[in-house]
């Protein structure tokens, strides 16, 4: 063939040239694309507001609700569509920034499919109705149920949706709230109270000189990662803090550690107990600012018998005592897997003590605020409400219940025996946007407005260093006009009950104006009129709150740490991993998010299982491997992964994936953990113990090529990031 | 696995010097050895060639450019006054068109279904005639600031400078797509004039 065959040429060799231009099969050009004369319609506006300038954004501030985290936004809005989120430069949590889950809430906004109309049970399937009818049949039954047997199912819930909520229960008499949220704290909140007088204590980890995350991935899927990832930069920045990461499997925050070291998963409080004897022993830390027993605990948990439970050697931990004793102040958090133990408690406590004897409490760990409105505050979600609400469904004390922002269908564990029993509720509500595994069980479905569309506050759990009470009001008109608002909803079913004390209010704004009116003397603000107050709260996107911060009283007590056992039949801890992106699987179906790799595996759309490569080698599984993972309680198939960022005793499978329904992005791919996990709960709190399943695993015959940005994990001798050996650092810097 | 120490940082910064500082003074040179082109405020503009025949594409009010602009003298960005401020032109709202037509030529069957929608509260679902795919940004504001308000071109005559583009609109009723607007015909004037070259200056 000669050379000189060109691009148009070679489209002619193929008959594809025409006279205009080539059309190759596949290359069509995509329908976004429209040239085409008088197809699109160009409408003016009829009567412009002043300031609205075609083609150019105008910025409306709001609140986050992609996560519980309360960030404040900014929303660019051009010719009546938000098209941009921004984070909101004075928002105390947030600082300007967002996360990739708060950019990717647009994508909620516009999703394809998105529930619009109300629908009821007909037979198998549900069918659109009117809101009259809707509303007429949740009257009805609501008045037909007694109040003890009505329950709301919510997630994280604070400012004036709780209001509501609670204002609801009151009118119905409903007796029982479950909040649930998978990604949560409750157990270091339970520790933090009885601990030290104050569930709310705030992390400072920009103050810390050290940082030892026993699992936190506080800057991925915690309760406020873009707080702990402006903290850590702050924490890296001049001083350069030092993050020792000590985890079953390497999470997003692990991979920025200065030393990172695998734990057998779950033991990670015995390494707590294990360094507070080593910081004791050695008289570095003033042992009487804890209680006797506990004294005697530590003095008996010696470095050995830690190394022992944990699997981190002797020396190691040693190593790591050092560095705190010698760097000061630091400051010690618990994750997700120490916290979702049967003795997740005790372990957490351990961490605290450490953080006691350590002079942490006060320095890294600050009290929260005394914020005056109480009935505004986070009411924090966890796994315990998940398991009470499905006993009281077995036990068929339920008659109806209403869902919001929860999908207990989805994140309840098979073990609960929940999904069986659902259908005996007899009347079940979803207020949702999305058509959700839970929707797809209900009875009635009330379409909610987008929250880009909808009104509320938000008072963040840990808002920095000033409480704040986030504004999110509409960027935008709906796009669906028989959708309504939460509040415009639970404020609908309030009139009919009580007309007197809630007929004054035409709609939610009204309702809200008000209700943030008559809290301006908690404010910060120094407006003067209530008109010029609600404007200011609207133009900042939020109300700062006038709070004195709390002190603490700090207790100390005895822990019981049990030693390891190994399981014969389930050799493997499951790491059920929520993850920034999919987060608890609520962002499934964000094509966005589906998009963007997972920050470890570099994974895109599926689900995967990380295990270390000797564990693989001993089933002789190989990466792409399709393996069953079977627990107790059930199994699941995926593809293996092998990555050294794992313990050898522990498998890891990511949360996010594995939806029945949720929408043409989420269904039918990849795996949910969530479904393998035992019934077994904290002792102390009834949390889940999400960490404690234990599983086996057995090859497939079938392998799967894993959908991954980057092929390799190595750097083929290129040198882009050098190394040396622990070896050759000690020698030569003295660590 | 467990430790990563940048013990070479120090040697990095070294060369990392070195290599900024040679690519700064090559940089000179090559500066140096250009001609002075581009967005000089004196350079009059080359307009672009190229005609192309649009299909006769029906309004809802026949509106008639030719009157306002023609016989009227109304100046472009009287009505499509966003042109100066932003990467549209913009439709005029309704508002503006009643501004006038409350009073004038209210006999006219145009002016009376106006009216009518001015009534209904609706505005005219006018059809987009000159339209650019999504990936393209164009932005009339920085085109105006080049080719009329940097070189001081007296506003009046702005229509001259609407025409680059959109065609000898004075003559037309409606709209009616003359030029080709795709890519080989605007690099040609951004060529001619010294307009940006990067890819990204207009597909970002």
């Amino acid at each position: 063939m000669s050379g000189k065959l060109n691009r148009r040429e070679f489209l002619k060799a193929l008959g594809v040239s025409g006279a205009a231009g080539a059309t190759l099969a596949g290359c069509d050009l995509p329908s976004t694309i429209t040239l085409e004369e008088g197809k699109e319609e160009v409408v003016s506006y009829f009567m412009p507001e002043e300031y609205v300038v075609p083609g150019v954004g105008v910025w409306y501030a709001s609140t986050c609700t992609q996560c519980t985290a309360g960030c404040g936004i900014h929303g660019r809005v051009r010719e009546g569509r938000i098209l941009k989120v921004e984070g909101n430069p004075d928002a105390p949590v947030n600082a300007g920034k967002t996360c990739q889950m708060g950019q990717a809430g647009v994508q909620g906004h516009y999703n394809p499919d998105r529930i619009t109309s109300p629908m009821m049970r007909d037979g198998g399937g549900l069918v659109a109705i009117s809101w009259d009818k809707a509303e007429a049949m949740l009257t009805e039954k609501l008045a037909g149920a007694s109040g003890d047997r009505i329950a709301w199912v919510t997630g994280t819930v604070s400012g004036h949706q709780r209001v509501m909520i609670e204002n609801f229960m009151e009118a119905t008499g409903a007796k029982h709230h479950y909040v649930h949220e998978v990604v949560n704290n409750r157990v270091w909140e339970s520790v933090c109270q009885d601990m030290l007088g104050d569930a709310n204590a705030r992390l400072r980890i920009d103050k810390a000189d050290v940082v030892l995350s026993l699992g936190a991935d506080f800057m991925g899927a915690s309760s406020s990662p873009v707080l702990y990832a402006r903290q850590y930069a702050e924490f890296r920045r001049g001083k350069r803090g030092t993050l020792i990461q000590v985890e079953g499997k390497m999470t997003m925050t692990g991979g920025s550690a200065d030393l990172w070291v695998p734990i057998r998963p779950g033991t990670e409080g015995a390494l707590a107990l294990g360094l507070a004897n080593y910081l004791l022993r050695k008289g570095d830390v003033d042992g009487s600012v804890v209680s006797a027993e506990l004294r005697k605990r530590i003095d008996e948990f010696t470095v050995e018998r830690a190394a022992e439970i944990t699997g981190v050697s002797g020396d190691r931990i040693q190593r790591i005592g050092k560095v705190l004793r010698d760097r000061r102040p630091s400051l010690v958090i618990p994750g997700a897997a120490v916290q979702g133990q049967e003795f997740g408690y005790q372990a957490t406590a351990a961490i605290m003590a450490l953080n006691i004897l350590l002079g942490n409490v006060g320095k890294t760990i600050e009290p929260g605020f005394d914020v005056p409105l109480k009935q505004l505050q986070a009411k924090t979600g966890g796994t315990g409400d998940l398991v009470r609400f499905a006993e009281n469904v077995k036990n068929k004390q339920l008659d109806v219940v209403l869902f919001y922002g929860a999908n207990p269908v989805y994140t309840a564990p098979i073990a609960l025996g929940f999904r069986d029993f659902l259908g005996s509720v007899p009347f079940k509500v979803a207020l949702s946007t999305f058509p959700d595994e839970t929707v797809m069980q209900a009875d009635l479905v009330l379409p909610v407005a987008s929250a880009m569309e909808d009104w509320g506050t938000h008072m963040a759990v840990n808002s920095g260093e000033q409480p704040v009470l986030g504004v999110q009001q509409p960027l935008m008109e709906k796009l669906y006009a028989d959708t309504r608002g939460f509040g415009d909803i639970l404020l609908g079913m309030l009139k009919q009950k009580k007309p007197d004390t809630y007929g004054q209010y035409a709609d939610f704004y009204a309702y809200l104006s008000n209700a943030l009116v008559a809290m301006k003397d908690s404010s910060v603000s120094v407006q003067t009129t209530p008109k010029a107050f609600w404007e200011e709260a609207l133009q900042n996107g939020q109300v700062g709150v006038k709070a004195p911060v709390k002190k603490f009283a700090v207790k100390t007590f005895d822990v019981q740490i049990p030693d390891h056992q190994a399981d014969a039949e389930f050799p493997l801890a499951l790491m059920p991993t929520a993850r920034m992106g999919l987060f608890d699987g609520r962002h499934a179906n964000l094509p966005w998010l589906q998009e963007s790799p997972d920050q470890i595996a570099k994974v895109v759309w599926d689900s995967w299982a990380e295990l270390h490569p000797i564990t693989a080698a001993k089933y002789g599984i190989k990466e792409g491997d399709l393996i069953r993972i079977e627990s107790a309680n059930g199994a699941i198939t995926t593809t293996a992964y092998l990555f050294k960022g794992m313990h050898q005793e522990a498998i890891a499978v990511p949360l996010g994936q594995g939806h029945s329904d949720y929408g043409r992005y989420a269904r039918g791919r990849g795996v949910n953990p969530l479904t393998l996990l035992d019934a077994r709960v904290d002792a102390k709190t009834g949390e889940l113990a999400m960490y404690a399943t234990r599983v086996k695993i057995v090859r497939t015959d079938e392998t799967k090529d894993i959908v991954r940005l980057g092929a390799s994990d190595v750097q083929m001798g290129r040198g882009f990031v050098r190394t040396v050996s622990v070896d050759t650092l000690r020698r030569t810097e003295g660590a | 696995m467990e430790i990563a120490v940048n013990q070479y940082r120090v040697d990095y910064q070294r060369r990392g010097e070195i290599v900024r500082r040679l690519a700064l003074a090559i940089m000179f040179v090559v500066a140096a050895s250009l001609p002075v082109v581009g967005w000089s405020a004196a350079a009059d503009p080359i307009p672009p060639v190229g005609t192309y025949d649009g299909i006769d594409v029906e309004q809802p009010i026949e509106f008639p450019h030719n009157v306002h602009v023609d016989v009227n003298k109304i100046n472009c960005m009287y009505c499509h006054t966003y042109a100066r401020r932003s990467k549209v032109a913009g439709i005029p709202p309704t508002s503006k068109c009643m501004g006038c037509h409350k009073i004038i030529a209210t006999d006219k069957p145009r002016i009376q279904k106006l009216t009518e929608y001015w009534q209904k509260k609706q505005s005219p679902p006018w059809k987009k005639v000159h339209d650019l795919p999504d990936f393209v940004h164009f932005t009339h504001e920085r085109h105006l600031k080049r080719f009329v308000f940097d070189r001081d071109y007296p506003v009046e005559d702005v229509k001259d400078i609407c025409a680059f583009c959109h065609g000898q609109i004075k003559d037309m009723t409606v709209a009616h797509k003359v030029k080709p607007l795709n890519m080989g015909w605007c690099k040609s004037c951004h060529e001619a004039n010294g307009g940006p070259g990067d890819c990204w200056k207009c597909h970002k």
